[in-house]
């Protein structure tokens, strides 16, 4: 329990089977409050999985999932992110039919806040990411780059965030773009002490943003540390370019 | 604010309208209306559901019928007023919606359409076969609202439903909840990540608007003195559909205007009973084809013509070259 209490994320021996596939086996992982954690691994290592069962998505079959001492594992998404656990999707999955500023406003008046508040909020963050402009056009309009940069910007306006959980932030976005997320991200993580899970294929942004980098292959945990340790750990190596 | 008002004002006239309409029609008319505002609150409660929040419900009439029956059954079996009948029937749907909506929480599109529309059968043949309690085919003879069949304050009745449910559906999507329900209907799994609980908006849903077409039951019942299951086929569901879809899917002037417009062209073609179905199913393929989103998104085509007609700058001559 003492363990639990210095971790903000206490991912503990985790197992997800889906039928006769395992796609999470006994992972363990803790991610301490104000890091940004990266999460890497090859195709189909199960890191959207591990997301997925930290938010609530999908129920764990075996072991648990804490965040700050509380267990999670078992309670609604919903109730997840009201706590302060945010993620985003690897396909960007913003409400194609509603504004960029509506789709901003949902997190914030889910969680309370009223039209005004929220607005005020909308509009500010919207202002960060250069999207104000597109603040009235449905969500449906934009590029794949502003539909990811949108709900990336979606997740900020949760007023208890805590934790934000990233699927794929950089994958197909416009250099500009990623340029706001990385912002975004570094203001976040040291203005208000967001913590960061990042996935991501692009490992020199890896290696610029994160503290601590854990990678997963076949759904377990095959090496934790930083990107010079991770890099030259053998299973790592055999786990990118071994069969 | 001032697009508010212009808007306000508009549908401030259009009640004036309707107000004063009566006194210009013949009792028939006023008959023919007073049913089209009933469609009204059918439709623009359904479009609730089925539109905003994406759960394609086929049991919606159904929930009229129990309106209807169990008022009436109230007032005749245990001899309440027939005020206390309305609100029980109200309450009744409300409470089976409720079971039924949490039911059906797991499932979506065809799955739950196929579930709603399995429940109405349920509910249409038990109510057809069970002559001792609900009448059977035979139907009910309900008290009379007014105690008359004169249409005149039965069109004032249902019109002043219709607008009470206009404004309560317009109330909730302009709230935070109408934020929930689309953001339902667009990305369930989205939603509930951004800290929106789906269960209860999905089931507080399908509540309102079935407590809306419970409450719009048991007042038909009363206006036409006669309750029978025909008020639960499959039909009636199929029209209040077409009238959301061609009056304008996801808006809230669109299943009213499609609800009295067609209910109106219906009655015009009265004649041609034949011809009449194969007109409407005409409009449904054109208006399907060429404009989705209904008469709503017609007129909004048109006011985007209308308007770029009006800020169309001459075009340029062409740049003439010398050929010397």
């Amino acid at each position: 329990m003492n363990n639990h209490r210095r971790h903000l994320l206490n991912v503990e021996n985790v197992v997800k089977d889906f039928g006769g596939l395992t796609a999470v086996n006994h992972v363990s992982l803790r991610v301490v409050e104000g890091e940004i954690r990266g999460l890497i691994g090859p195709n189909a290592s199960g890191k959207t999985t591990l997301i997925n069962l930290i938010t609530g998505i999908y129920k764990v079959t075996g072991g648990g999932i804490y965040f700050s001492e509380n267990r999670i594992d078992g309670l609604q998404p919903n109730v997840i992110a009201s706590m302060g656990i945010m993620r985003t999707f690897q396909i960007s999955r913003v409400f194609r039919d509603m504004t960029v500023l509506e789709n901003m406003m949902v997190p914030a008046l889910s969680q309370g806040q009223t039209m005004l508040e929220a607005k005020t909020r909308a509009e500010e963050l919207l202002e960060f990411a250069l999207l104000s402009t597109l603040k009235g056009e449905p969500a449906k309009s934009l590029s794949g780059g502003q539909n990811m940069l949108l709900q990336i910007v979606r997740g900020f306006m949760n007023k208890y965030l805590r934790l934000y959980i990233m699927d794929e932030p950089f994958a197909g976005v416009h250099q500009s773009i990623k340029g706001i997320i990385l912002k975004a991200i570094k203001t976040m993580n040291r203005e208000k002490g967001i913590t960061f899970m990042i996935i991501s294929h692009e490992m020199t942004t890896i290696s610029n943003l994160c503290n601590q980098i854990s990678v997963l292959h076949k759904g377990e945990i095959i090496s934790q540390g930083t990107m010079e340790e991770v890099a030259n750990d053998p299973l790592v190596i055999d786990a990118y370019l071994g069969g | 604010m001032q697009i508010f008002n212009l808007k306000f004002s508009g549908l401030l006239l259009l009640l004036l309208v309707a107000i004063f309409l009566p006194f210009l029609m013949t009792d028939y008319w006023r008959y023919v209306f007073s049913i089209a505002y009933y469609y009204t609150i059918m439709a623009a409660s359904w479009n609730l559901l089925g539109g905003y929040t994406g759960q394609f419900s086929l049991g919606h009439h159904t929930f009229a019928l129990i309106g209807a029956y169990t008022s009436t059954l109230m007032i005749l079996k245990a001899g309440i007023p027939l005020w206390m009948g309305i609100l029980s029937g109200t309450i009744l749907t409300i409470i089976v919606s409720f079971v039924l909506g949490f039911l059906c929480l797991r499932v979506r599109g065809i799955y739950l359409a196929l579930i709603t529309w399995a429940f109405a059968e349920v509910v249409r043949v038990y109510i057809r076969m069970d002559y001792v309690f609900t009448g059977g085919d035979r139907g009910l003879f309900a008290p009379l609202f007014f105690g008359t069949t004169k249409p005149l304050p039965y069109y004032y009745l249902f019109l002043g439903v219709s607008v009470f449910a206009i404004i309560l559906i317009a109330a909730i999507m302009r709230s935070r909840i109408g934020y929930y329900f689309r953001a339902i209907r667009n990305d369930e799994v989205a939603a509930r990540a951004m800290g929106v609980n789906t269960v209860r908006w999905k089931v507080f849903a399908f509540m309102v608007a079935s407590g809306l077409a419970g409450l719009a039951g048991a007042f038909y019942g009363h206006s036409i003195g006669l309750i029978s299951p025909v008020l639960g086929e499959f039909n009636e569901m199929a029209m209040i559909i077409i009238f959301v879809v061609i009056g304008g899917m996801r808006t809230q002037a669109g299943p009213v205007l499609g609800a009295i417009s067609i209910r109106y062209l219906m009655d015009l073609l009265r004649e041609w009973s034949e011809i009449r179905i194969i007109i409407l199913s005409a409009i449904v393929i054109i208006i399907m084809r060429f404009f989705n989103g209904g008469l709503m998104e017609l007129f909004k085509r048109a006011k985007q013509w209308v308007q770029q007609k009006g800020i169309k700058e001459p075009v340029p001559a062409y740049p003439q070259i010398d050929q010397k």
